[in-house]
C-alpha cells in the first residue's frame, strides 16, 4: 500500500511537469500585453516599455520558462504582475473559501443524493423514481451559476434570508455559514444530481447479483438486505467517483464564486485572466493541477480501503 | 439685571435649540455609517495615484489624496484651494508660489504610526515623482517643470514658458499626477508597497486590501476639513453586473457601477429605494481614420464615411438619457475649447448624414464598394454596440466594414501597432491641450512618432488634404498651450479642431455619461452633474448614509 502510494506520487511528477509546461505556454499565448493591462490606456509607450522590462517580458521565452520552474521549485509563487501583491498570500486567503464551498457541496450532495438514489432504485418505475430522476436530471442540466441566480432571487430578493455578496468573515461561524448557504446549495444540488443517478444505477446493478437473491432466499428482512448487502457494495463506485465529482465541482465553483462575488481560487483565476496577470494565473493553475492530482491519488487510495478485493501491484 | 437675565435666557435657548437641531440631524443618519460601493472590476490594479488609471483605482485614490488645488466636488472647471491655501504668479508668469496649509497630516503607516505633518518637501517629492516615467503614467504632463521648497510651507514651481491658469493649475489639482503623496512613506516602504498601501492626506485613509475582493478605507479623524461622517468605505471588485444588481437590491451594496445602457438604467429605476445618477463627463467616442493606410489616404473616402454616419441615430441607439451626439474633435462641451454643434455648423465641418452624397464621393474616389476590417474592443458599450450601429449605417452607403473583435488589452496593443485602418476610441482627457497633443500632435503618431502615443490618424505626418504638403496642427497646439488669455486659448483649440475636421482625420460620434445606481438613502453630500476628476460619484467627508 505504502509502495503503491509512493509509486503513484512519483508517477504524478511527469504529469505535473507536462501540465505546468502547458500552463506556462497557454498563459503566454493569451492575447494582450500585461504591461498595457497593468498601466491602462493612459500610460505612455515609455512607461509600458519600462514595465515590460521590469516584468521580464522582454526576456527570451526559454529564460522565462527557467525562471518559472526555478521559482516553483523553491516554492516561490511570485508576486502579482499587476499589483505586486504576493501570490502565495492571495492563495492562502482564498483557498479556505474554495475548499469550504467544495466540501459543503460534496457533503450536501451525498446527504441528499444517496437517499434519493436509494428510494428511486427501490421504487423503480414508480412516481418516486420518475420524480427523483427528473429532479436529478434538472440538477445536471441547469448550470450551477444559473441555479445560484435562481436561489438569490428566491432566498435573498423575495425572501431576504441570506446575503449574496462575498464570503463573510471566515472565522465568524455564523457569518461564514450565512454566506455559504446559497453558493453551497447551488453547487451541492449539482453534486446531489450526480450522486442520485449513480446511487440508483449502482443499487439496481447490485440488486441483480446472486448474493442478493441468496439473501432474499434466506428470508432476510428487506431492510437488512438493502442496507447490509446491497448498499455496502453499491457504495463502492459512488464513493470512488466522489473524487472525480470533486474535480468537476472545483471547475463549477469558478462561476458560482463570480455570481456570489465570493473569494476563491476561481475568482482569483478569472480576475487574473482578465488582467493578464501572468504570475497569479500561472500559480493558480498550478494549484488547480496539484489539487486534481492529489484528489485522484487520494481517491485511488480510498478505493482500496472500501473494496478489499483491489490489490495493488 | 433684567437685561442680563434676558441675554442669559436667549443664550440658553440658542444652545438648547442648537443641541436639538444637532440631535435631530444625528437622528437622520443611519447607525452604521459604512458605505459599500461595487465596481465593474476584477481587482485593483494600482492604488498609487500617479499610476491609477482605471475607474475603480481613480475612485479609490480620490478620497485618500489631495492636490495643491482641487475641483470642488460636483463642480466643473473652477479650481479652489486644497493643500495650498493661496498662490500667486510672478510678473512674467513663469513662477508660481504656493502657500501650504498648516496642520495637514499624512495618514499613519508602519514607520510613522501617528502620521506626520505635510511640508513642502512632500510636495516637491510628489511632483518630481509625477514627472518620472518610471513611477508615473502622467510623466509627459510634468516635463519642463521645476519644483523647489522655499520654506516648510512654501513651494515654488517654475516653467520654461508661461501657460494659462486653466492648463497650469489643472496639473496640480486633485487629478492623476497632481495628487500629493507621502515622501516618508515611499522612502521607508518602497514603491511596490505603496501600490497597495497608499498614504495621503485625504478624508479617508487606507484600511486594508483583499486581492480580487475589496479595499477598505477608514475615516481620517485628522482630516483638515473635518472628520468624515462615514466610518468606512468598502470598495468591492465585482465584475458581474447581475451580482452588483442583486447586491444593490438586497441593500448589501449602496452604490454600484452600472451599465451605460439606457434599457438597463430604465429597469434599475423601477427598483424600490434606488435612484440612478447619470453624470458626466464619462467618455467621448470618436472614429479616427488611419490616414497612413491606403484605404483612407484619400480625403474623399474619409468624407464619404463621415456622410454615411448618423451620430444622432447612434446616440438614440445607445439611449437618450445616456448619450449625446458630439461635433468636437477634442473632448466635448462643456469642456473649455470643445467645439459646439453651432460652431461646427458655422465652420462647415458637421457632415450631416447623407447616404447619396457618401455614395457619390466613393464613386468619385474610385472606391464604390469600399471594404475594410476594423479591429474593435470586446467592451460592449464603449466599442461593440456603437460600432455595430456604424456598421449598419455604412452598409446603406455601400461600405462593407467588417468588425474583428478582440479582448480589450489586445485592442490597445494592436491599435498602437497601426493594425487597424480605423480606430474607434472611447476616452476622456483633462483638457483640450492634453487631448489634442496625445491624439494629433505629430510626435504622438503611433509607431513612428518621436513619442508614440495615441496618434492613430497620423496627423502631422501625412498629407491629409492631398495638396502635396504635410498637414499639421502642432503650431496651433503649442500656441494655445502658451496663450494666457482663456478666451484666445479656447479659440486656438477650436481652430485646430476645425482644421482636423475639414481634413476629416476623425468623426466625433457621441459623449456617453456614467450611470451609477445608488440607494436613495445615500447622500453624496454634493451635487452630481459633472465629476471632473473621478469616474464615479466622489466620496467626501460630507458623504453619509441617511436613516432608512
Amino acid at each position: 500500500m505504502f509502495k503503491y502510494a509512493v509509486r503513484r506520487i512519483l508517477q504524478s511528477i511527469p504529469i505535473l511537469l507536462i501540465v505546468l509546461t502547458l500552463v506556462f505556454l497557454v498563459v503566454r499565448v493569451l492575447p494582450g500585453d500585461p504591461a498595457v493591462a497593468a498601466l491602462g490606456d493612459y500610460a505612455s509607450q515609455e512607461s509600458v516599455n519600462a514595465l515590460r522590462e521590469k516584468l521580464g517580458l522582454n526576456q527570451p521565452i526559454w529564460m522565462q520558462y527557467i525562471d518559472f520552474f526555478g521559482n516553483l521549485v523553491t516554492g516561490d509563487l511570485g508576486k502579482s504582475a499587476i499589483t505586486g501583491y504576493p501570490v502565495a498570500r492571495q492563495v492562502r486567503r482564498v483557498l479556505p473559501f474554495t475548499l469550504e464551498l467544495t466540501f459543503f457541496a460534496i457533503v450536501l450532495g451525498y446527504i441528499l443524493g444517496i437517499p434519493l438514489g436509494i428510494s428511486a432504485a427501490v421504487h423503480r418505475n414508480t412516481f418516486i423514481d420518475y420524480f427523483n430522476r427528473i429532479f436529478s436530471l434538472l440538477g445536471l442540466s441547469v448550470p450551477a451559476f444559473y441555479l445560484g441566480i435562481l436561489l438569490i432571487l428566491v432566498f435573498a430578493i423575495i425572501f431576504p434570508l441570506f446575503p449574496v455578496v462575498g464570503g463573510g468573515d471566515f472565522w465568524d461561524l455564523r457569518d461564514n455559514f450565512r454566506h455559504l448557504v446559497l453558493p453551497g446549495l447551488a453547487l451541492g444540488l449539482l453534486m446531489m444530481a450526480y450522486v442520485t443517478r449513480m446511487t440508483r444505477s449502482s443499487i439496481l446493478d447490485v440488486l441483480r447479483e446472486d448474493y442478493v437473491r441468496t439473501a432474499h432466499a434466506k428470508g432476510l428482512l428487506e431492510r437488512i438486505v438493502l442496507y447490509k448487502h446491497v448498499l455496502r457494495n453499491a457504495l463502492i463506485p459512488i464513493v470512488a467517483l466522489g473524487g472525480l465529482y470533486a474535480v468537476v465541482l472545483i471547475g463549477s465553483s469558478v462561476m458560482v464564486e463570480i455570481v456570489f462575488s465570493r473569494p476563491g481560487l476561481g475568482k482569483l483565476m478569472v480576475g487574473a485572466i482578465k488582467q493578464r496577470d501572468y504570475t497569479t494565473l500561472q500559480s493558480v493553475m498550478v494549484i488547480y493541477a496539484v489539487m486534481v492530482v492529489i484528489i485522484n491519488l487520494v481517491t485511488d487510495l480510498i478505493y482500496s480501503f472500501i473494496d478489499p478485493r483491489i490489490k495493488y501491484n | 439685571m433684567r437685561k442680563k437675565t434676558t441675554i442669559a435666557a436667549i443664550i440658553a435657548l440658542s444652545v438648547l435649540f442648537a443641541l436639538l437641531c444637532s440631535s435631530a440631524m444625528a437622528a437622520d443618519l443611519a447607525k452604521k455609517q459604512v458605505l459599500n460601493i461595487a465596481f465593474d472590476a476584477g481587482d485593483a490594479k494600482n492604488l498609487d495615484p500617479h499610476r491609477a488609471t482605471t475607474t475603480v483605482d481613480r475612485s479609490t485614490v480620490d478620497p485618500i489624496f489631495n492636490g495643491l488645488v482641487r475641483y470642488p466636488p460636483g463642480n466643473q472647471v473652477k479650481v479652489e484651494p486644497d493643500l495650498a491655501k493661496s498662490w500667486e504668479t510672478s510678473a512674467d508668469g513663469k513662477t508660481w508660489t504656493f502657500h501650504l496649509r498648516k496642520g495637514v497630516y499624512f495618514h499613519p503607516f508602519p514607520k510613522q504610526p501617528n502620521g506626520y505633518e505635510l511640508t513642502s518637501e512632500d510636495v516637491v517629492y510628489s511632483l518630481q515623482r509625477a514627472a518620472n516615467p518610471d513611477h508615473s503614467s502622467y510623466a509627459g504632463e510634468y516635463t519642463g517643470i521645476t519644483v523647489k521648497a522655499i520654506d516648510p510651507y512654501t513651494v515654488q514651481i517654475s516653467i520654461d514658458k508661461p501657460v494659462s491658469p486653466t492648463l497650469f493649475l489643472a496639473k496640480f489639482a486633485n487629478y492623476a499626477g497632481g495628487f500629493i503623496v507621502s515622501k516618508k512613506a515611499l522612502e521607508a516602504m518602497g514603491n511596490d508597497w505603496f501600490k497597495t498601501h497608499p498614504i495621503g492626506t485625504g478624508p479617508f485613509m487606507f484600511g486594508s486590501y483583499e486581492p480580487r475582493q475589496q479595499t477598505v478605507l477608514k475615516a481620517n479623524p485628522k482630516y483638515f476639513r473635518g472628520k468624515p461622517i462615514l466610518e468606512k468605505v468598502v470598495i468591492k471588485y465585482m465584475p458581474n453586473v447581475a451580482s452588483r444588481e442583486f447586491g444593490l437590491r438586497t441593500g448589501e451594496l449602496h452604490i454600484i457601477e452600472g451599465l451605460n445602457e439606457a434599457k438597463w438604467v430604465e429597469k434599475i429605476r423601477t427598483f424600490p429605494d434606488v435612484s440612478v445618477k447619470t453624470f458626466g463627463p464619462c467618455e467621448v467616442q470618436m472614429l479616427f481614420f488611419n490616414m497612413a493606410n491606403d484605404i483612407f489616404k484619400d480625403l474623399k473616402v474619409r468624407k464619404a464615411v463621415s456622410y454615411a454616419i448618423n451620430r444622432s441615430e447612434v446616440a438614440d441607439f445607445m439611449g437618450k438619457s445616456l448619450a449625446v451626439p458630439i461635433y468636437s474633435a477634442a473632448l466635448a462641451p462643456p469642456a473649455p475649447g470643445a467645439l459646439t454643434k453651432k460652431e461646427a455648423e458655422a465652420a462647415g465641418v458637421v457632415y450631416e448624414n447623407n447616404v447619396e452624397k457618401a455614395k457619390a464621393l466613393l464613386k468619385e474616389a474610385g472606391k464604390p464598394n469600399l471594404k475594410f476590417e476594423a479591429i474593435i474592443s470586446e467592451l460592449a458599450t464603449s466599442y461593440r454596440k456603437p460600432m455595430v450601429a456604424l456598421q449598419a449605417q455604412m452598409k446603406k452607403a455601400g461600405i462593407d466594414m467588417k468588425l474583428k473583435v478582440v479582448d480589450h488589452s489586445s485592442f490597445h496593443s494592436l491599435i498602437r501597432k497601426d493594425a487597424s485602418p480605423v480606430v474607434y476610441y472611447a476616452c476622456w482627457r483633462p483638457n483640450c491641450d492634453v487631448f489634442l497633443t496625445r491624439f494629433y500632435y505629430s510626435a504622438s503618431e503611433v509607431v513612428k512618432g518621436k513619442k508614440p502615443d495615441t496618434g492613430f490618424s497620423h496627423y502631422g505626418a501625412v498629407d491629409a488634404n492631398g495638396d502635396g504638403k504635410i498637414d499639421s496642427i502642432d503650431g496651433l497646439i503649442e500656441k494655445a498651450r502658451y496663450e494666457l488669455d482663456a478666451a484666445k486659448q479656447s479659440k486656438l483649440w477650436k481652430a485646430a479642431q476645425i482644421q482636423l475636421l475639414k481634413n476629416v482625420a476623425v468623426v466625433p460620434i457621441i459623449r456617453l455619461k456614467y450611470a451609477f445606481p445608488m440607494k436613495s438613502y445615500v447622500d453624496i453630500g454634493h451635487p452630481l452633474d459633472f465629476s471632473w476628476e473621478t469616474y464615479s460619484p466622489q466620496i467626501t467627508e460630507k458623504t453619509r448614509i441617511l436613516a432608512h
